[in-house]
């Protein structure tokens, strides 16, 4: 087994456990009674697997630290202490430490000092009764005598082999030594959990000593261990997880365990039809020991021997016999009843992905097949084909669907942000979460949640006043801050907003024109003097404090907001608050499409961003300004033909598609309005990079390729056009005010 | 038993009036011409997309990429889709041509080094020069000649999509 590969395995579950753990801690400080004793429980698990874990990979400064914060959550859980403010402070600050020293082990440094959080950890545990000893002390010196085969184990310790022992036996494989792992590493993990009773080291497996490979391993053990309370079978067997493919690990239970898988397999509700599922159930074998004599099955049987499973377990030593006949039993009673359980399956990302691959065909086909039953006017082909074409839309609504996360899952860690940030600015703050049922797109998830972050910090430290400020204003001492999520016209929107103080526009002003980001003298618009927020280099904080103000980030912000294809917009009234609008699209797979076509081209516009067509008034047709009157409004348009600078002539009727994104409407105008369809976006690939107002591109039905219009973008650039032309302009004016009218041809 | 050492082939192809070699190593398919949709404001070597089983693939005329008059599609015009590296990735990409000619052997020592001038092409572009059956064919150096990265450049700047007027 690859170590790095372990490691990483590592990593995953360390900051999953962490971010329990954290949860956790958030509840415990709100709850009371017997709550907190279940986030308690849930910290300590944490606490406990992550020492395990680090154990076998030799990283005794986390086992060392983690083994303390279990010691404490131990007692508290106990009741033996009281759970303190300054006990919980104390707690996150191991959390952090915890996860400083995982992303130690993992960049390759040297891991934070830990000595005076320790030093903490101990006063508690000194404050009561007895002390308990650091893993490090725990963790038993193994050394070899001289001549015998005998390894003493924790010097004192009885050598009398009881009943009450577990009976492990180990062959480590023979390469275990050059795949990374030292087999005194796990011997010395087991010990963690229990107390090493005896240890036999076997020798008979070493050669010659001129045969001998120093990097080969040729030891076996066999122990005899006394779990500690709570250690059961799959708790031993996950000691030796890392080297279970090539090593051969026997795990025989206490004879008072034996009763207690009897009793409890005779004790199962539900039916269970397979003979190995009972004995997982019951805690008799482990579903890795399952695989393993499984697997033993299956070449018995191409040898041409069938032999059932209870005979191969109970010569395989892997469990014991009598489990095996309770098992039996088990099985026979509920033969005829199936299990059904309730169950998640984690599938790999790349494998869904695929299927999407492949759902995206199908509609590309499904779309190909609709286009020639129309052709045949055959009326029986053609619903035949119409209800396929729905069940092909179901399927790929439900293979999206799958990629999609609630966006809870990023919200989740605000508490903890803002507890932290308000703590550290001493502010009082509220946090509101609202909409986190809203679904997007797994991968947007990970690039949403930094961004996210920094806005909420931003929030906290610059949106909110102090609360002397707060109370001349009016509002409530504490302030709030909140998140809020919901879809809209095929976006998700991500809002994050403060009661605080509002942006400053002239502040904003100045420090532009300080920073030459912007003219003295230049006009901008109330969103666009907001933005300017978002340029390199800009930051009003009169102090750089340690959360904010440092100029990085706000750019850095709209730069991932950009990149997933999304905007930013800020809503912002002074003295009553700040509301930052993260606009993204819902999925970057599949979407509902409308096709219009100009000259001999067709592009797609995303359906969700249509609000409706109509003619080009045709008296609109050759003016210079692009804008129409839509029931009383204003509509800027933008002539695609132009655009795009398609050759063919304009047709004597073109159309008007009114698109709409985020609170901006425009018109796109083209030659004819071709339908919707099912549109399965095709990267263009490295050569278009620099293409600009095409998303994408997507087969249709007839095979021919058609463009994707990326909306935000034609807009967003017009818009940027029109203003650099006007200002362009207006500045030459003023420069040469007597040169004004030669300029004007 | 002895292994066959492997002689490297080539496809011989027709653009304009000159004849063209390349590795057939590159080469995954040749398939008729045909279903070309043109991506608005690309740079004239850039002649569109096609669907090729479902993926879209870009099309490129090599003839303008050469300096040469964009080439005129006729009965024999084929696209010859070749895979070409981009990081760690391989991306295909047609190529038009005026006519495929045939595959041949090429052992390494028929093909001579690319002379100082007179070949009309950048320098880079050319690998060698074939020698077949007393002709010598251009054997082109493809990693240059459809090198991603300065043909996207080319297209990303070639056009504005709002030109001032």
């Amino acid at each position: 087994m690859n170590l790095e590969a372990a490691k990483l395995v590592f990593y995953e579950e360390s900051y999953e456990l962490l971010a329990a753990m954290e949860a956790a801690l958030l509840a415990v400080e709100n709850a009371a009674g017997p709550e907190r004793g279940e986030h308690l429980n849930a910290m300590f698990r944490a606490a406990h697997t992550i020492k395990g874990s680090a154990g076998l990979f030799g990283l005794n400064e986390i086992v060392a630290f983690t083994h303390l914060c279990e010691s404490v959550l131990d007692k508290a859980r106990e009741g033996e202490l009281a759970i303190t403010t300054p006990l919980i402070e104390l707690l996150f600050t191991c959390r952090d430490h915890i996860g400083g020293m995982v992303d130690a082990v993992r960049c390759g440094v040297a891991a934070p000092e830990s000595s005076a959080l320790g030093a903490q950890l101990k006063s508690y545990l000194d404050d009561t009764a007895q002390a308990v000893p650091a893993p490090a002390a725990a963790a038993m010196v193994v050394q070899q005598e001289h001549a015998g085969p005998r390894v003493e184990v924790e010097s004192g310790g009885d050598h009398v082999v009881s009943s009450d022992h577990w009976h492990i036996s180990l062959r480590f494989g023979v390469d275990v030594l050059r795949n990374g792992m030292d087999p005194i590493s796990f011997i010395r993990y087991l010990a963690s959990l229990g107390r090493i009773a005896y240890l036999t080291t076997l020798y008979d497996g070493l050669p010659n000593p001129e045969d001998m490979d120093p990097e080969s391993c040729y030891l076996g053990f066999e122990i005899e261990f006394q779990a500690a309370p709570n250690v059961d079978k799959l708790t031993i067997e996950n000691v030796f997880e890392f080297i279970r493919d090539d090593s051969k690990v026997r795990i025989l239970p206490p004879h008072a365990h034996i009763a207690e898988y009897i009793r409890l397999i005779k004790d199962m509700p539900e039916g269970m039809s397979r003979l190995g599922e009972i004995l997982v159930r019951g805690g008799a074998l482990t579903p890795m020991e399952l695989d393993e004599v499984l697997g033993i099955q299956r070449e018995n049987a191409g040898a041409g021997e069938h032999r059932p499973l209870g005979t191969l377990l109970v010569e395989e030593r892997l469990a014991p016999p009598q489990a095996v006949a309770a098992a039996l039993d088990k099985q026979r009673e509920h033969a005829a009843q199936k299990t059904r359980e309730h169950r998640v399956v984690r599938v790999d990302a790349t494998r869904l992905d695929a299927l999407i691959d492949l759902v995206g065909e199908l509609v590309i086909s499904g779309a190909a097949a609709q286009l020639s039953a129309s052709r045949s006017a055959d009326s029986a082909l053609i619903e035949t084909i119409a209800s396929l074409g729905e069940l092909v839309e179901r399927i790929r609504d439900e293979a999206l669907s799958l990629r999609m996360v609630p966006v809870g899952e990023i919200f989740s860690r605000f508490p903890r942000v803002v507890r932290d940030a308000s703590r550290e600015l001493g502010k009082d703050i509220q946090l509101e979460l609202a909409g986190e049922e809203t679904e997007l797109d797994k991968s947007m998830v990970d690039k949403l949640a930094d961004p996210l972050v920094h806005l909420v910090r931003n929030a906290i430290d610059h949106g909110i006043e102090g609360s002397d400020a707060r109370r001349i204003r009016g509002k409530a001492d504490y302030g709030t801050v909140w998140l809020n999520a919901y879809h809209e016209s095929g976006s998700v929107v991500i809002e994050v907003g403060d009661d605080g103080g509002g942006m400053d526009r002239q502040r904003i002003r100045n420090r532009a024109v300080e920073r030459g980001l912007i003219q003295a003298d230049e006009v901008l618009n109330d969103q666009q003097v907001l933005q300017l927020v978002f340029e390199p280099g800009f930051s009003t904080a009169e102090t750089v404090t340690n959360l904010s103000g440092r100029g990085v980030g706000m750019d850095v912000v709209k730069r991932n907001i950009e990149a997933l294809k999304g905007n930013i917009e800020i809503d912002s009234v002074a003295g009553e608050g700040t509301v930052v609008r993260l606009r993204v699209p819902l999925t970057l797979a599949i979407i509902d499409g409308f096709r219009v076509g100009v000259g001999q081209v067709s592009f797609v516009i995303p359906l969700d961003m249509v609000l409706e067509c109509l003619d080009l008034p045709t008296d609109t047709g050759n003016s210079r300004q692009h804008y129409l009157n839509l029931r009383g409004e204003v509509l800027p348009y933008l002539p695609l033909r132009e655009l795009f600078e398609v050759d063919a002539p304009a047709p004597a009727r073109q159309s008007v598609v009114v698109v709409q994104y985020g609170s901006q409407r425009a018109g796109l105008v083209v030659d004819n309005l071709e339908g919707e369809l099912q549109a399965v976006i095709k990267p263009l690939g490295q050569l278009f990079r620099g293409v600009r107002g095409l998303a994408g591109s997507t087969i249709l039905g007839s095979g021919a390729v058609a463009l994707i219009l990326d909306v935000p973008d034609l807009i967003n650039r017009a818009a940027k056009n029109e203003r650099r032309k006007v200002a362009l302009i207006a500045a030459r004016e003023a420069r040469h005010p007597a040169l004004r009218e030669e300029d004007r041809p | 038993m002895v292994e066959p050492v492997e002689q490297p082939q080539y496809l011989t192809f027709r653009l304009g009036t000159e004849t063209y070699a390349l590795e057939i190593l590159h080469i995954k398919e040749i398939i008729e011409y045909g279903g070309l949709t043109e991506v608005p404001l690309m740079p004239r070597f850039l002649r569109g997309v096609i669907n090729l089983r479902g993926a879209v693939v870009p099309v490129i005329d090599l003839a303008v990429r050469f300096g040469r008059p964009a080439t005129t599609i006729g009965k024999r015009s084929c696209i010859v889709i070749v895979e070409v590296q981009y990081g760690d990735d391989w991306h295909d990409l047609g190529v038009i041509v005026d006519a495929v000619d045939e595959v041949l052997d090429l052992p390494p020592e028929a093909i001579e080094p690319a002379p100082a001038f007179g070949a009309q092409l950048r320098a880079e572009f050319i690998r060698g020069m074939g020698k077949i059956s007393g002709r010598f064919v251009i054997v082109l150096a493809l990693e240059h000649v459809l090198s991603i990265d300065e043909m996207a450049e080319l297209a990303g700047t070639s056009e504005s999509l709002h030109p001032e007027s």
